[in-house]
């Protein structure tokens, strides 16, 4: 190679190009890039019982057995974080956990109606275990009618909604286009200049034509599409009440017109009383590929930034449902780089969580230090406490008691993940009543109420969970005669990790002491399951 | 400045962007104005009763009696202790307590469905898709709580079903402020310690939590992690104070004054939590709905009522409390003046009542009047967002102000109403 | 009394007799001259079978279900003497009829006198008889003593004279629905909400024995309240049997979902036979006779109204006629060959149990 062509290389490399460097490593670099310091200010690595324990939660939504905790802490290769993230990731657990993250974003936790909600869920699970790209996911969604049982499933994000209009629309752009337009509905935004009123209706015209047929209560209704109607808004505060109209359109894009036919040729089926119809030309149909169109950027951002606060406990773009110019992301490079490269790679949701699991600012350890302590928390200096969803918690807690390790023996040679998730969901009722959101409200601020407070403090449920059984914890432990081990079994199990000096001697004082170690077990794994490090992702 | 104690940088001590990112909307009073409020108020704490007649009571065999017409039906009108004011011969004990009550007698809702109807009665406001508005239990909880009250502040004792906490019924205003349901006068099930844990245990176990809490927060901590652990502090005190819900401890002579019924048994506890300062309290009393046989089953639902309502209004003003005590008797609406072929009556919204009592109001006043059969208002004619406005006027708060959940600005009550300043003292 | 002609499955209107409101009970008089409607108005109307003519009996300022007579040795008018004209609506002049007198109850509490054949009748004499409503009325078979009972849980016995309070009988724990005479005179049944039926010793006031009709009682949780009663009562003519009709099967007390049935007591023992509609019919029974052809006769309703034929023996439902209105109230005809019905629309239908003659002259309103 000549001088002339190591220096253009050199040139390269040292411009911010960086083609080829992996994305992990561009997304370290942007948030170093993002406060001044950084590398001296941010807290260091993560542990490898933190990182394990963060990485199981967010990759398959359960903390890991005491066997894995252990095995991955005398692991001694250099690469076995990269080994766990792709073991995680090629894991069935994980198809699942993507289903009950998704379930509940795409759903709002609303009552199951015209589509069961196993059906629904069997098909998130399968597109996350085949690894479907994301974009042909959400042009699933949006494109089922629900009239072919195959595909039936996918239409329950319409369906379960009553397609009822303000609501779909409110939920198309906050979920696909992360822009909550609800406020845009009867006026342009009053707060967001971005939020058109227009942008509102421009939704809304996809689905404007659209009925559930033969009614809106019939358990097996379909969507049904007129030929004609037109929306129209008036905006509050116009003083002269102007109606205006738009044709289908996607924000910032340009509305799609529909078609014209000679009179008598709208439709392919015509209606009449108890006749589905079928239009000629069917707006609804535009729907999918407008939302996830290359040209649509807000589609893949809302997705990126949607997989990365999963990941991060924070979006780039925060809250979520609220990409606008007034609200830039807090690293906005960053954002489109994220964005742009998951379309690149055609919405691979695997390849794009590896890669953020991947990066230092992933794995960064969630502990504060002195120099952390008046950092935002958005300049990812320390990795972001994350509450438990309630399927992580519920999930968690039977792992940590021991409950599904019981399971896992019963099922012995029939043991694969299907037959072990249907022994555990019967537990995770309590968890989703008190710990989940109303049905149909989109998941607020973390809050601690007193109901969930009651639950743990004196409820049934928990108490059943830690009730010594063979080969439970509090079995395992209370059959274990020296104190240190019987801590080092219960932190390892509830908490993945190794208990500190101090808290092996001070908890194997308590085991020393008691009168009643049975009791004394059950006591210390209820403090440890209601104590916040269990709570709480870190 | 106070030094903060953990990373700055978490959503709650950090004001929300949203809110600065239209100086306009900024600009009106969001919590931050409440909160003076709350506490200018703790001085005066006040509280709100509802009583909730579900299923629709009879205007007509209440409040707004027009015997010997074509709707009247059988019963008479009887004097009360305000001059020139009659009620039904059904509530004999309220008819001498009259100068105590206020009726709205002109409200118009045009809602016939149960469910529909009571939202309109309980939050102000019409059913609209997209938004949940919070019941008034849920304002009045958020806007009377002081800081120093253990117990929740927003309680409803029910008839039946089961006893929890509720999330719906708060809205944006978040599940503190939702409901604790009293089923049957019942606390929630995990209220109270459970006997195969010993008290010995519960404190044990509870120290061993704080002592790994406080560890971990030596690395790691947050305003989330300070609310959760908090919220066991909070949870502790409820606990202890779970005597509040138990109104077997109250005088036996109050029992039987009450009644030693159901309603009777709620209305006691209704008065014994709004004695230990719980903000707002709603019993509701089942059931109204009587389409079939009106006559015979107001009779009987009407004899519960009318004591313990009489006995609470008695007690309340002896104590002092109910000129800082709210009281409203509701339905979701009333019943047809026409009376069908099995002697019922159907739902009716058009011209019916309302009774309230207590802070801020008129004592004996009596706003709003129907025509010679009750089928229409023909005077002052008011719907549920002007008794919405109503409530908080006579409470001392501004309905008109807004809350902004999400920076988006809802006000309390529905600005198209107004508060009926007839019957504001 | 011969009841020659009777077939149920002949029932068929024979006249109607329009008021402009809804009916709550009725009574034919002594002879069977006269047929007496209570109404939602506060009047009792009365309608002459013979000239056809409507009079109000206007005073009572509430409303009235019980209704009862005291009549001396009246002369049962057949109404097969009911001449064509009259059911054809011509106005005929007919006999003035023996003076009676008329007792009803209101839903005030009161009880009134009324001379029944009076042109513009007004109560010769009203007393308080209950605290709360009058829910029944009846006259021994001595006609010296009335019976009302109410809603303040008694029964009490007044002088068919003068009114003069003769005795109160406590025990029942809840509304009173209904009282009946034994035709002995001796004894005296009442019957309240919660399905007690009372049997009374007139002479000492003392309880005989409770019957138990609890199936016409139920407290529905769901709303919370109390259905049930017996809303009409009968005893044969010898006093053997006692038939008690209202409501059972109550699902929902508040839409009025459940079943009519008749209870019929064996007066000796005690033993009730259920009486039931074999078709599915939603409503409660209001009224009930047994006759001396030996069947027992009902009514009632909920949206329609019916009146049910049943053979006490096995208990079967021989005949249903269907009503055009919720029968609110049932009263036999003395001559034994036509009943009236009350109907919640506010028209009194005459029903005659005897076949239409071959070339019948409609049925004509009054």
């Amino acid at each position: 190679m000549g001088p002339l062509a190591a220096i253009s290389i050199a040139i390269v490399l040292l411009a911010g190009a960086r083609a080829d460097e992996p994305l992990h490593k561009q997304i370290d670099r942007q948030i170093a890039a993002g406060l001044k310091d950084y590398n001296k200010v941010a807290s260091p690595m993560a542990s490898d019982a933190e990182f394990l324990r963060r990485v199981s939660l967010d990759l398959t939504g359960r903390i890991p057995p005491a066997s894995e905790v252990r095995t991955f802490l005398a692991d001694t290769s250099t690469d076995k974080r990269i080994q766990l993230i792709d073991k995680l990731l090629a894991s069935p657990e994980y198809a699942r956990r993507m289903e009950e993250y998704f379930d509940v974003v795409l759903m709002d936790r609303r009552r199951d109606a015209k589509v069961p909600g196993t059906e629904w869920q069997t098909f998130l699970r399968t597109a996350f275990a085949a690894n479907k790209p994301y974009d042909e996911l959400v042009r699933e969604i949006l494109s089922s009618d629900g009239a072919d049982p195959k595909t039936r499933p996918a239409a329950k994000f319409f369906l379960d909604r009553d397609l009822e209009p303000t609501i779909v629309t409110r939920d198309i752009s906050r979920l696909f286009l992360g822009q909550n337009l609800q406020c845009a509905q009867c006026h342009d935004h009053p707060i967001v200049d971005d939020y058109k009123q227009s942008h509102f209706y421009g939704i809304q015209a996809f689905i404007n034509r659209t009925f559930l047929f033969p009614t809106v209560q019939d358990a097996k209704a379909v969507i049904a599409e007129k030929a004609e109607g037109e929306v129209s808004f008036i905006s509050v505060f116009d003083p002269k009440k102007v109606s205006m109209t738009t044709a289908p359109a996607v924000p910032g894009r340009k509305p799609i017109g529909d078609p014209k036919f000679d009179k008598g040729k709208e439709y392919a089926v015509a209606p009449a009383k108890n006749v589905k119809p079928v239009p000629a030309y069917s707006r609804l149909a535009k729907l999918a590929a407008a939302i996830t169109a290359a040209e649509n950027v807000a589609f893949r951002r809302a997705a990126a930034n949607r997989l990365w606060a999963m990941m991060m406990g924070r979006g780039l773009v925060h809250p979520l449902d609220f990409d606008h110019s007034a609200n830039p992301p807090s690293h906005p490079e960053l954002m489109t780089l994220l964005a742009d490269e998951f379309a690149k790679h055609k919405y691979d949701v695997k390849w794009l969580l590896r890669e953020i699991a991947l990066s230092k600012t992933y794995q960064r350890s969630s502990e504060v230090t002195p120099r952390t302590q008046d950092v935002a928390e958005d300049r990812y200096a320390v990795a972001i406490l994350k509450p438990l969803s309630p399927e992580q918690l519920g999930y968690s807690m039977t792992q940590a008691t021991g409950l599904t390790d019981v399971y896992r023996a019963d099922l012995a040679k029939n043991l694969t993940e299907p037959a072990l998730q249907a022994k555990l969901a019967p537990h995770l009722g309590p968890f989703v009543r008190f710990y989940g959101t109303r049905p149909g409200e989109p998941e607020g601020d973390f809050v601690s109420t007193l109901d969930q407070t009651l639950f743990v403090k004196h409820g049934d449920q928990l108490r059943t969970l830690i009730t010594p059984r063979p080969g439970g914890l509090v079995d395992r432990a209370g059959k274990l005669t020296e104190p240190s081990s019987v801590v080092e079994e219960l932190f390892l199990t509830v908490y993945g990790r190794l208990p500190a000096d101090e808290e092996r001697r001070e908890i194997g004082e308590v085991l020393r002491t008691t009168a009643n170690r049975k009791a004394a077990l059950n006591d210390i794994v209820w403090a440890m399951l209601a104590s916040a490090e269990f709570r709480f992702n870190h | 400045m106070e030094r903060c104690e953990y990373a700055c940088g978490t959503n709650d001590h950090r004001i929300d962007r949203r809110l600065f990112l239209g100086s306009a909307a900024a600009g009106l009073a969001g919590f931050a104005g409440f909160n003076a409020r709350a506490s200018e108020l703790a001085a005066a704490q006040k509280r709100m009763l509802v009583i909730f007649l579900s299923g629709g009571v009879s205007q007509l065999e209440t409040w707004d009696p027009k015997p010997n017409t074509d709707t009247g039906g059988p019963f008479r009108a009887i004097p009360t202790s305000v001059p020139g004011v009659h009620i039904s011969e059904l509530l004999p004990l309220a008819a001498k307590r009259m100068h105590r009550l206020t009726l709205v007698r002109g409200i118009n809702t045009a809602e016939d469905e149960h469910g529909r109807g009571a939202t309109i009665m309980l939050t102000g406001r019409r059913t609209e898709p997209g938004i949940q508005y919070p019941q008034v239990g849920a304002v009045a909880a958020k806007l009377l709580t002081t800081s120093t009250q253990e117990l929740p502040g927003h309680v409803q004792i029910t008839p039946g079903g089961g006893s929890g906490f509720n999330k719906d019924d708060a809205a944006f205003l978040g599940p503190k402020f939702a409901s604790v349901t009293l089923a049957d006068g019942k606390p929630p099930a995990d209220l109270l310690r459970p006997a195969v844990l010993t008290s010995d245990a519960d404190r044990e176990r509870e120290a061993l939590r704080q002592k790994l809490n406080a560890k971990f927060a030596q690395s790691r901590k947050s305003a989330q992690t300070e609310a959760y652990t908090e919220s066991f502090e909070q949870a502790a005190k409820v606990v202890a104070k779970a005597n509040a819900f138990d109104a077997s401890r109250e005088d036996p002579k109050a029992a039987d004054r009450y009644g030693r019924h159901d309603f009777g048994r709620h209305m006691l506890l209704a008065r014994r939590l709004l004695e230990q300062g719980v903000s707002f309290v709603k019993v509701s009393h089942t059931n109204y709905d009587t389409h079939h046989e009106n006559f015979d089953f107001h009779i009987e639902q009407l004899g519960e009522f009318d004591r313990p309502f009489s006995m609470l209004l008695d007690d309340l003003a002896d104590r002092g409390m109910l000129e800082s005590t709210l009281v409203v008797v509701m339905s979701e609406f009333g019943r047809t003046p026409k009376i069908n072929d099995r002697y019922g009556r159907d739902h009716w919204s058009k011209a019916w009542s309302v009774a309230m009592a207590g802070c801020g109001l008129k004592a004996g006043a009596v706003v709003g009047k129907t025509n010679a059969n009750g089928t229409a208002v023909t005077e002052r004619e008011v719907n549920g967002g002007h008794l919405f406005h109503t409530y908080f006027k006579a409470l001392g708060l501004d309905p008109t102000k807004n809350f902004h959940p999400a920076g988006r600005p809802i006000p309390i009550a529905d600005p198209k109403a107004s508060a009926i300043a007839e019957i504001l003292a | 009394m011969p009841t020659l002609n009777i077939d149920p499955t002949k029932t068929r209107v024979l006249m109607e007799f329009k008021h402009g409101r809804p009916l709550i009970g009725c009574r034919f008089d002594p002879a069977g001259r006269y047929l007496f409607a209570a109404s939602e108005d506060d009047t009792i109307q009365r309608f002459d079978l013979l000239t056809g003519e409507k009079t109000s009996f206007v005073g009572p300022k509430s409303w009235t279900r019980g209704l009862a007579f005291v009549a001396q040795n009246p002369a049962v008018v057949p109404l097969a003497a009911i001449p064509a004209s009259a059911i054809a609506g011509a106005t005929t002049l007919v006999r003035k009829p023996a003076p009676f007198t008329l007792l009803s109850g209101d839903y005030h509490g009161k009880l009134h006198w009324w001379n029944g054949t009076d042109d513009a009748p007004k109560p010769t004499n009203s007393i308080n008889a209950h605290d709360g409503w009058v829910r029944a009325v009846a006259v021994s078979p001595d006609g010296t003593t009335v019976a009302t009972c109410g809603n303040d849980n008694l029964v009490k016995l007044w002088s068919a004279l003068d009114g003069r309070p003769i005795r109160t009988f406590e025990g029942h724990l809840s509304h009173v629905y209904n009282v009946a005479f034994h035709p002995n005179g001796q004894r005296l049944v009442s019957a309240d909400l919660k399905g007690t039926v009372k049997d009374w010793d007139i002479a000492t006031g003392k309880l005989v024995r409770d019957l138990d009709a609890k199936v016409f009682h139920k407290y529905d949780t769901g709303f919370g309240a109390d259905i049930g009663g017996v809303r009409g009562i009968a005893f044969n003519a010898s006093g053997t049997q006692l038939a008690c009709i209202g409501i059972t099967n109550v699902s929902n007390a508040f839409a009025g979902v459940g079943n009519p049935l008749t209870v019929l007591f064996d007066w000796a023992d005690g033993k009730p036979k259920l009486l039931k509609p074999k078709d599915a019919f939603q409503g409660t029974g209001w009224g009930v006779h047994i006759h001396a052809n030996g069947f027992v006769v009902g009514a009632g309703g909920g949206g329609q109204g019916r009146i049910w034929f049943w053979n006490p023996a096995d208990g079967a439902n021989t005949h249903t006629v269907t009503v055009p209105t919720n029968a609110r109230d049932m009263a036999v005809h003395p001559d034994g060959t036509a009943l009236a019905i009350a109907g919640s629309n506010g028209t009194a239908y005459l029903y005659t149990m005897t076949p239409a003659p071959p070339a019948g002259t409609p049925p004509k309103k009054a």
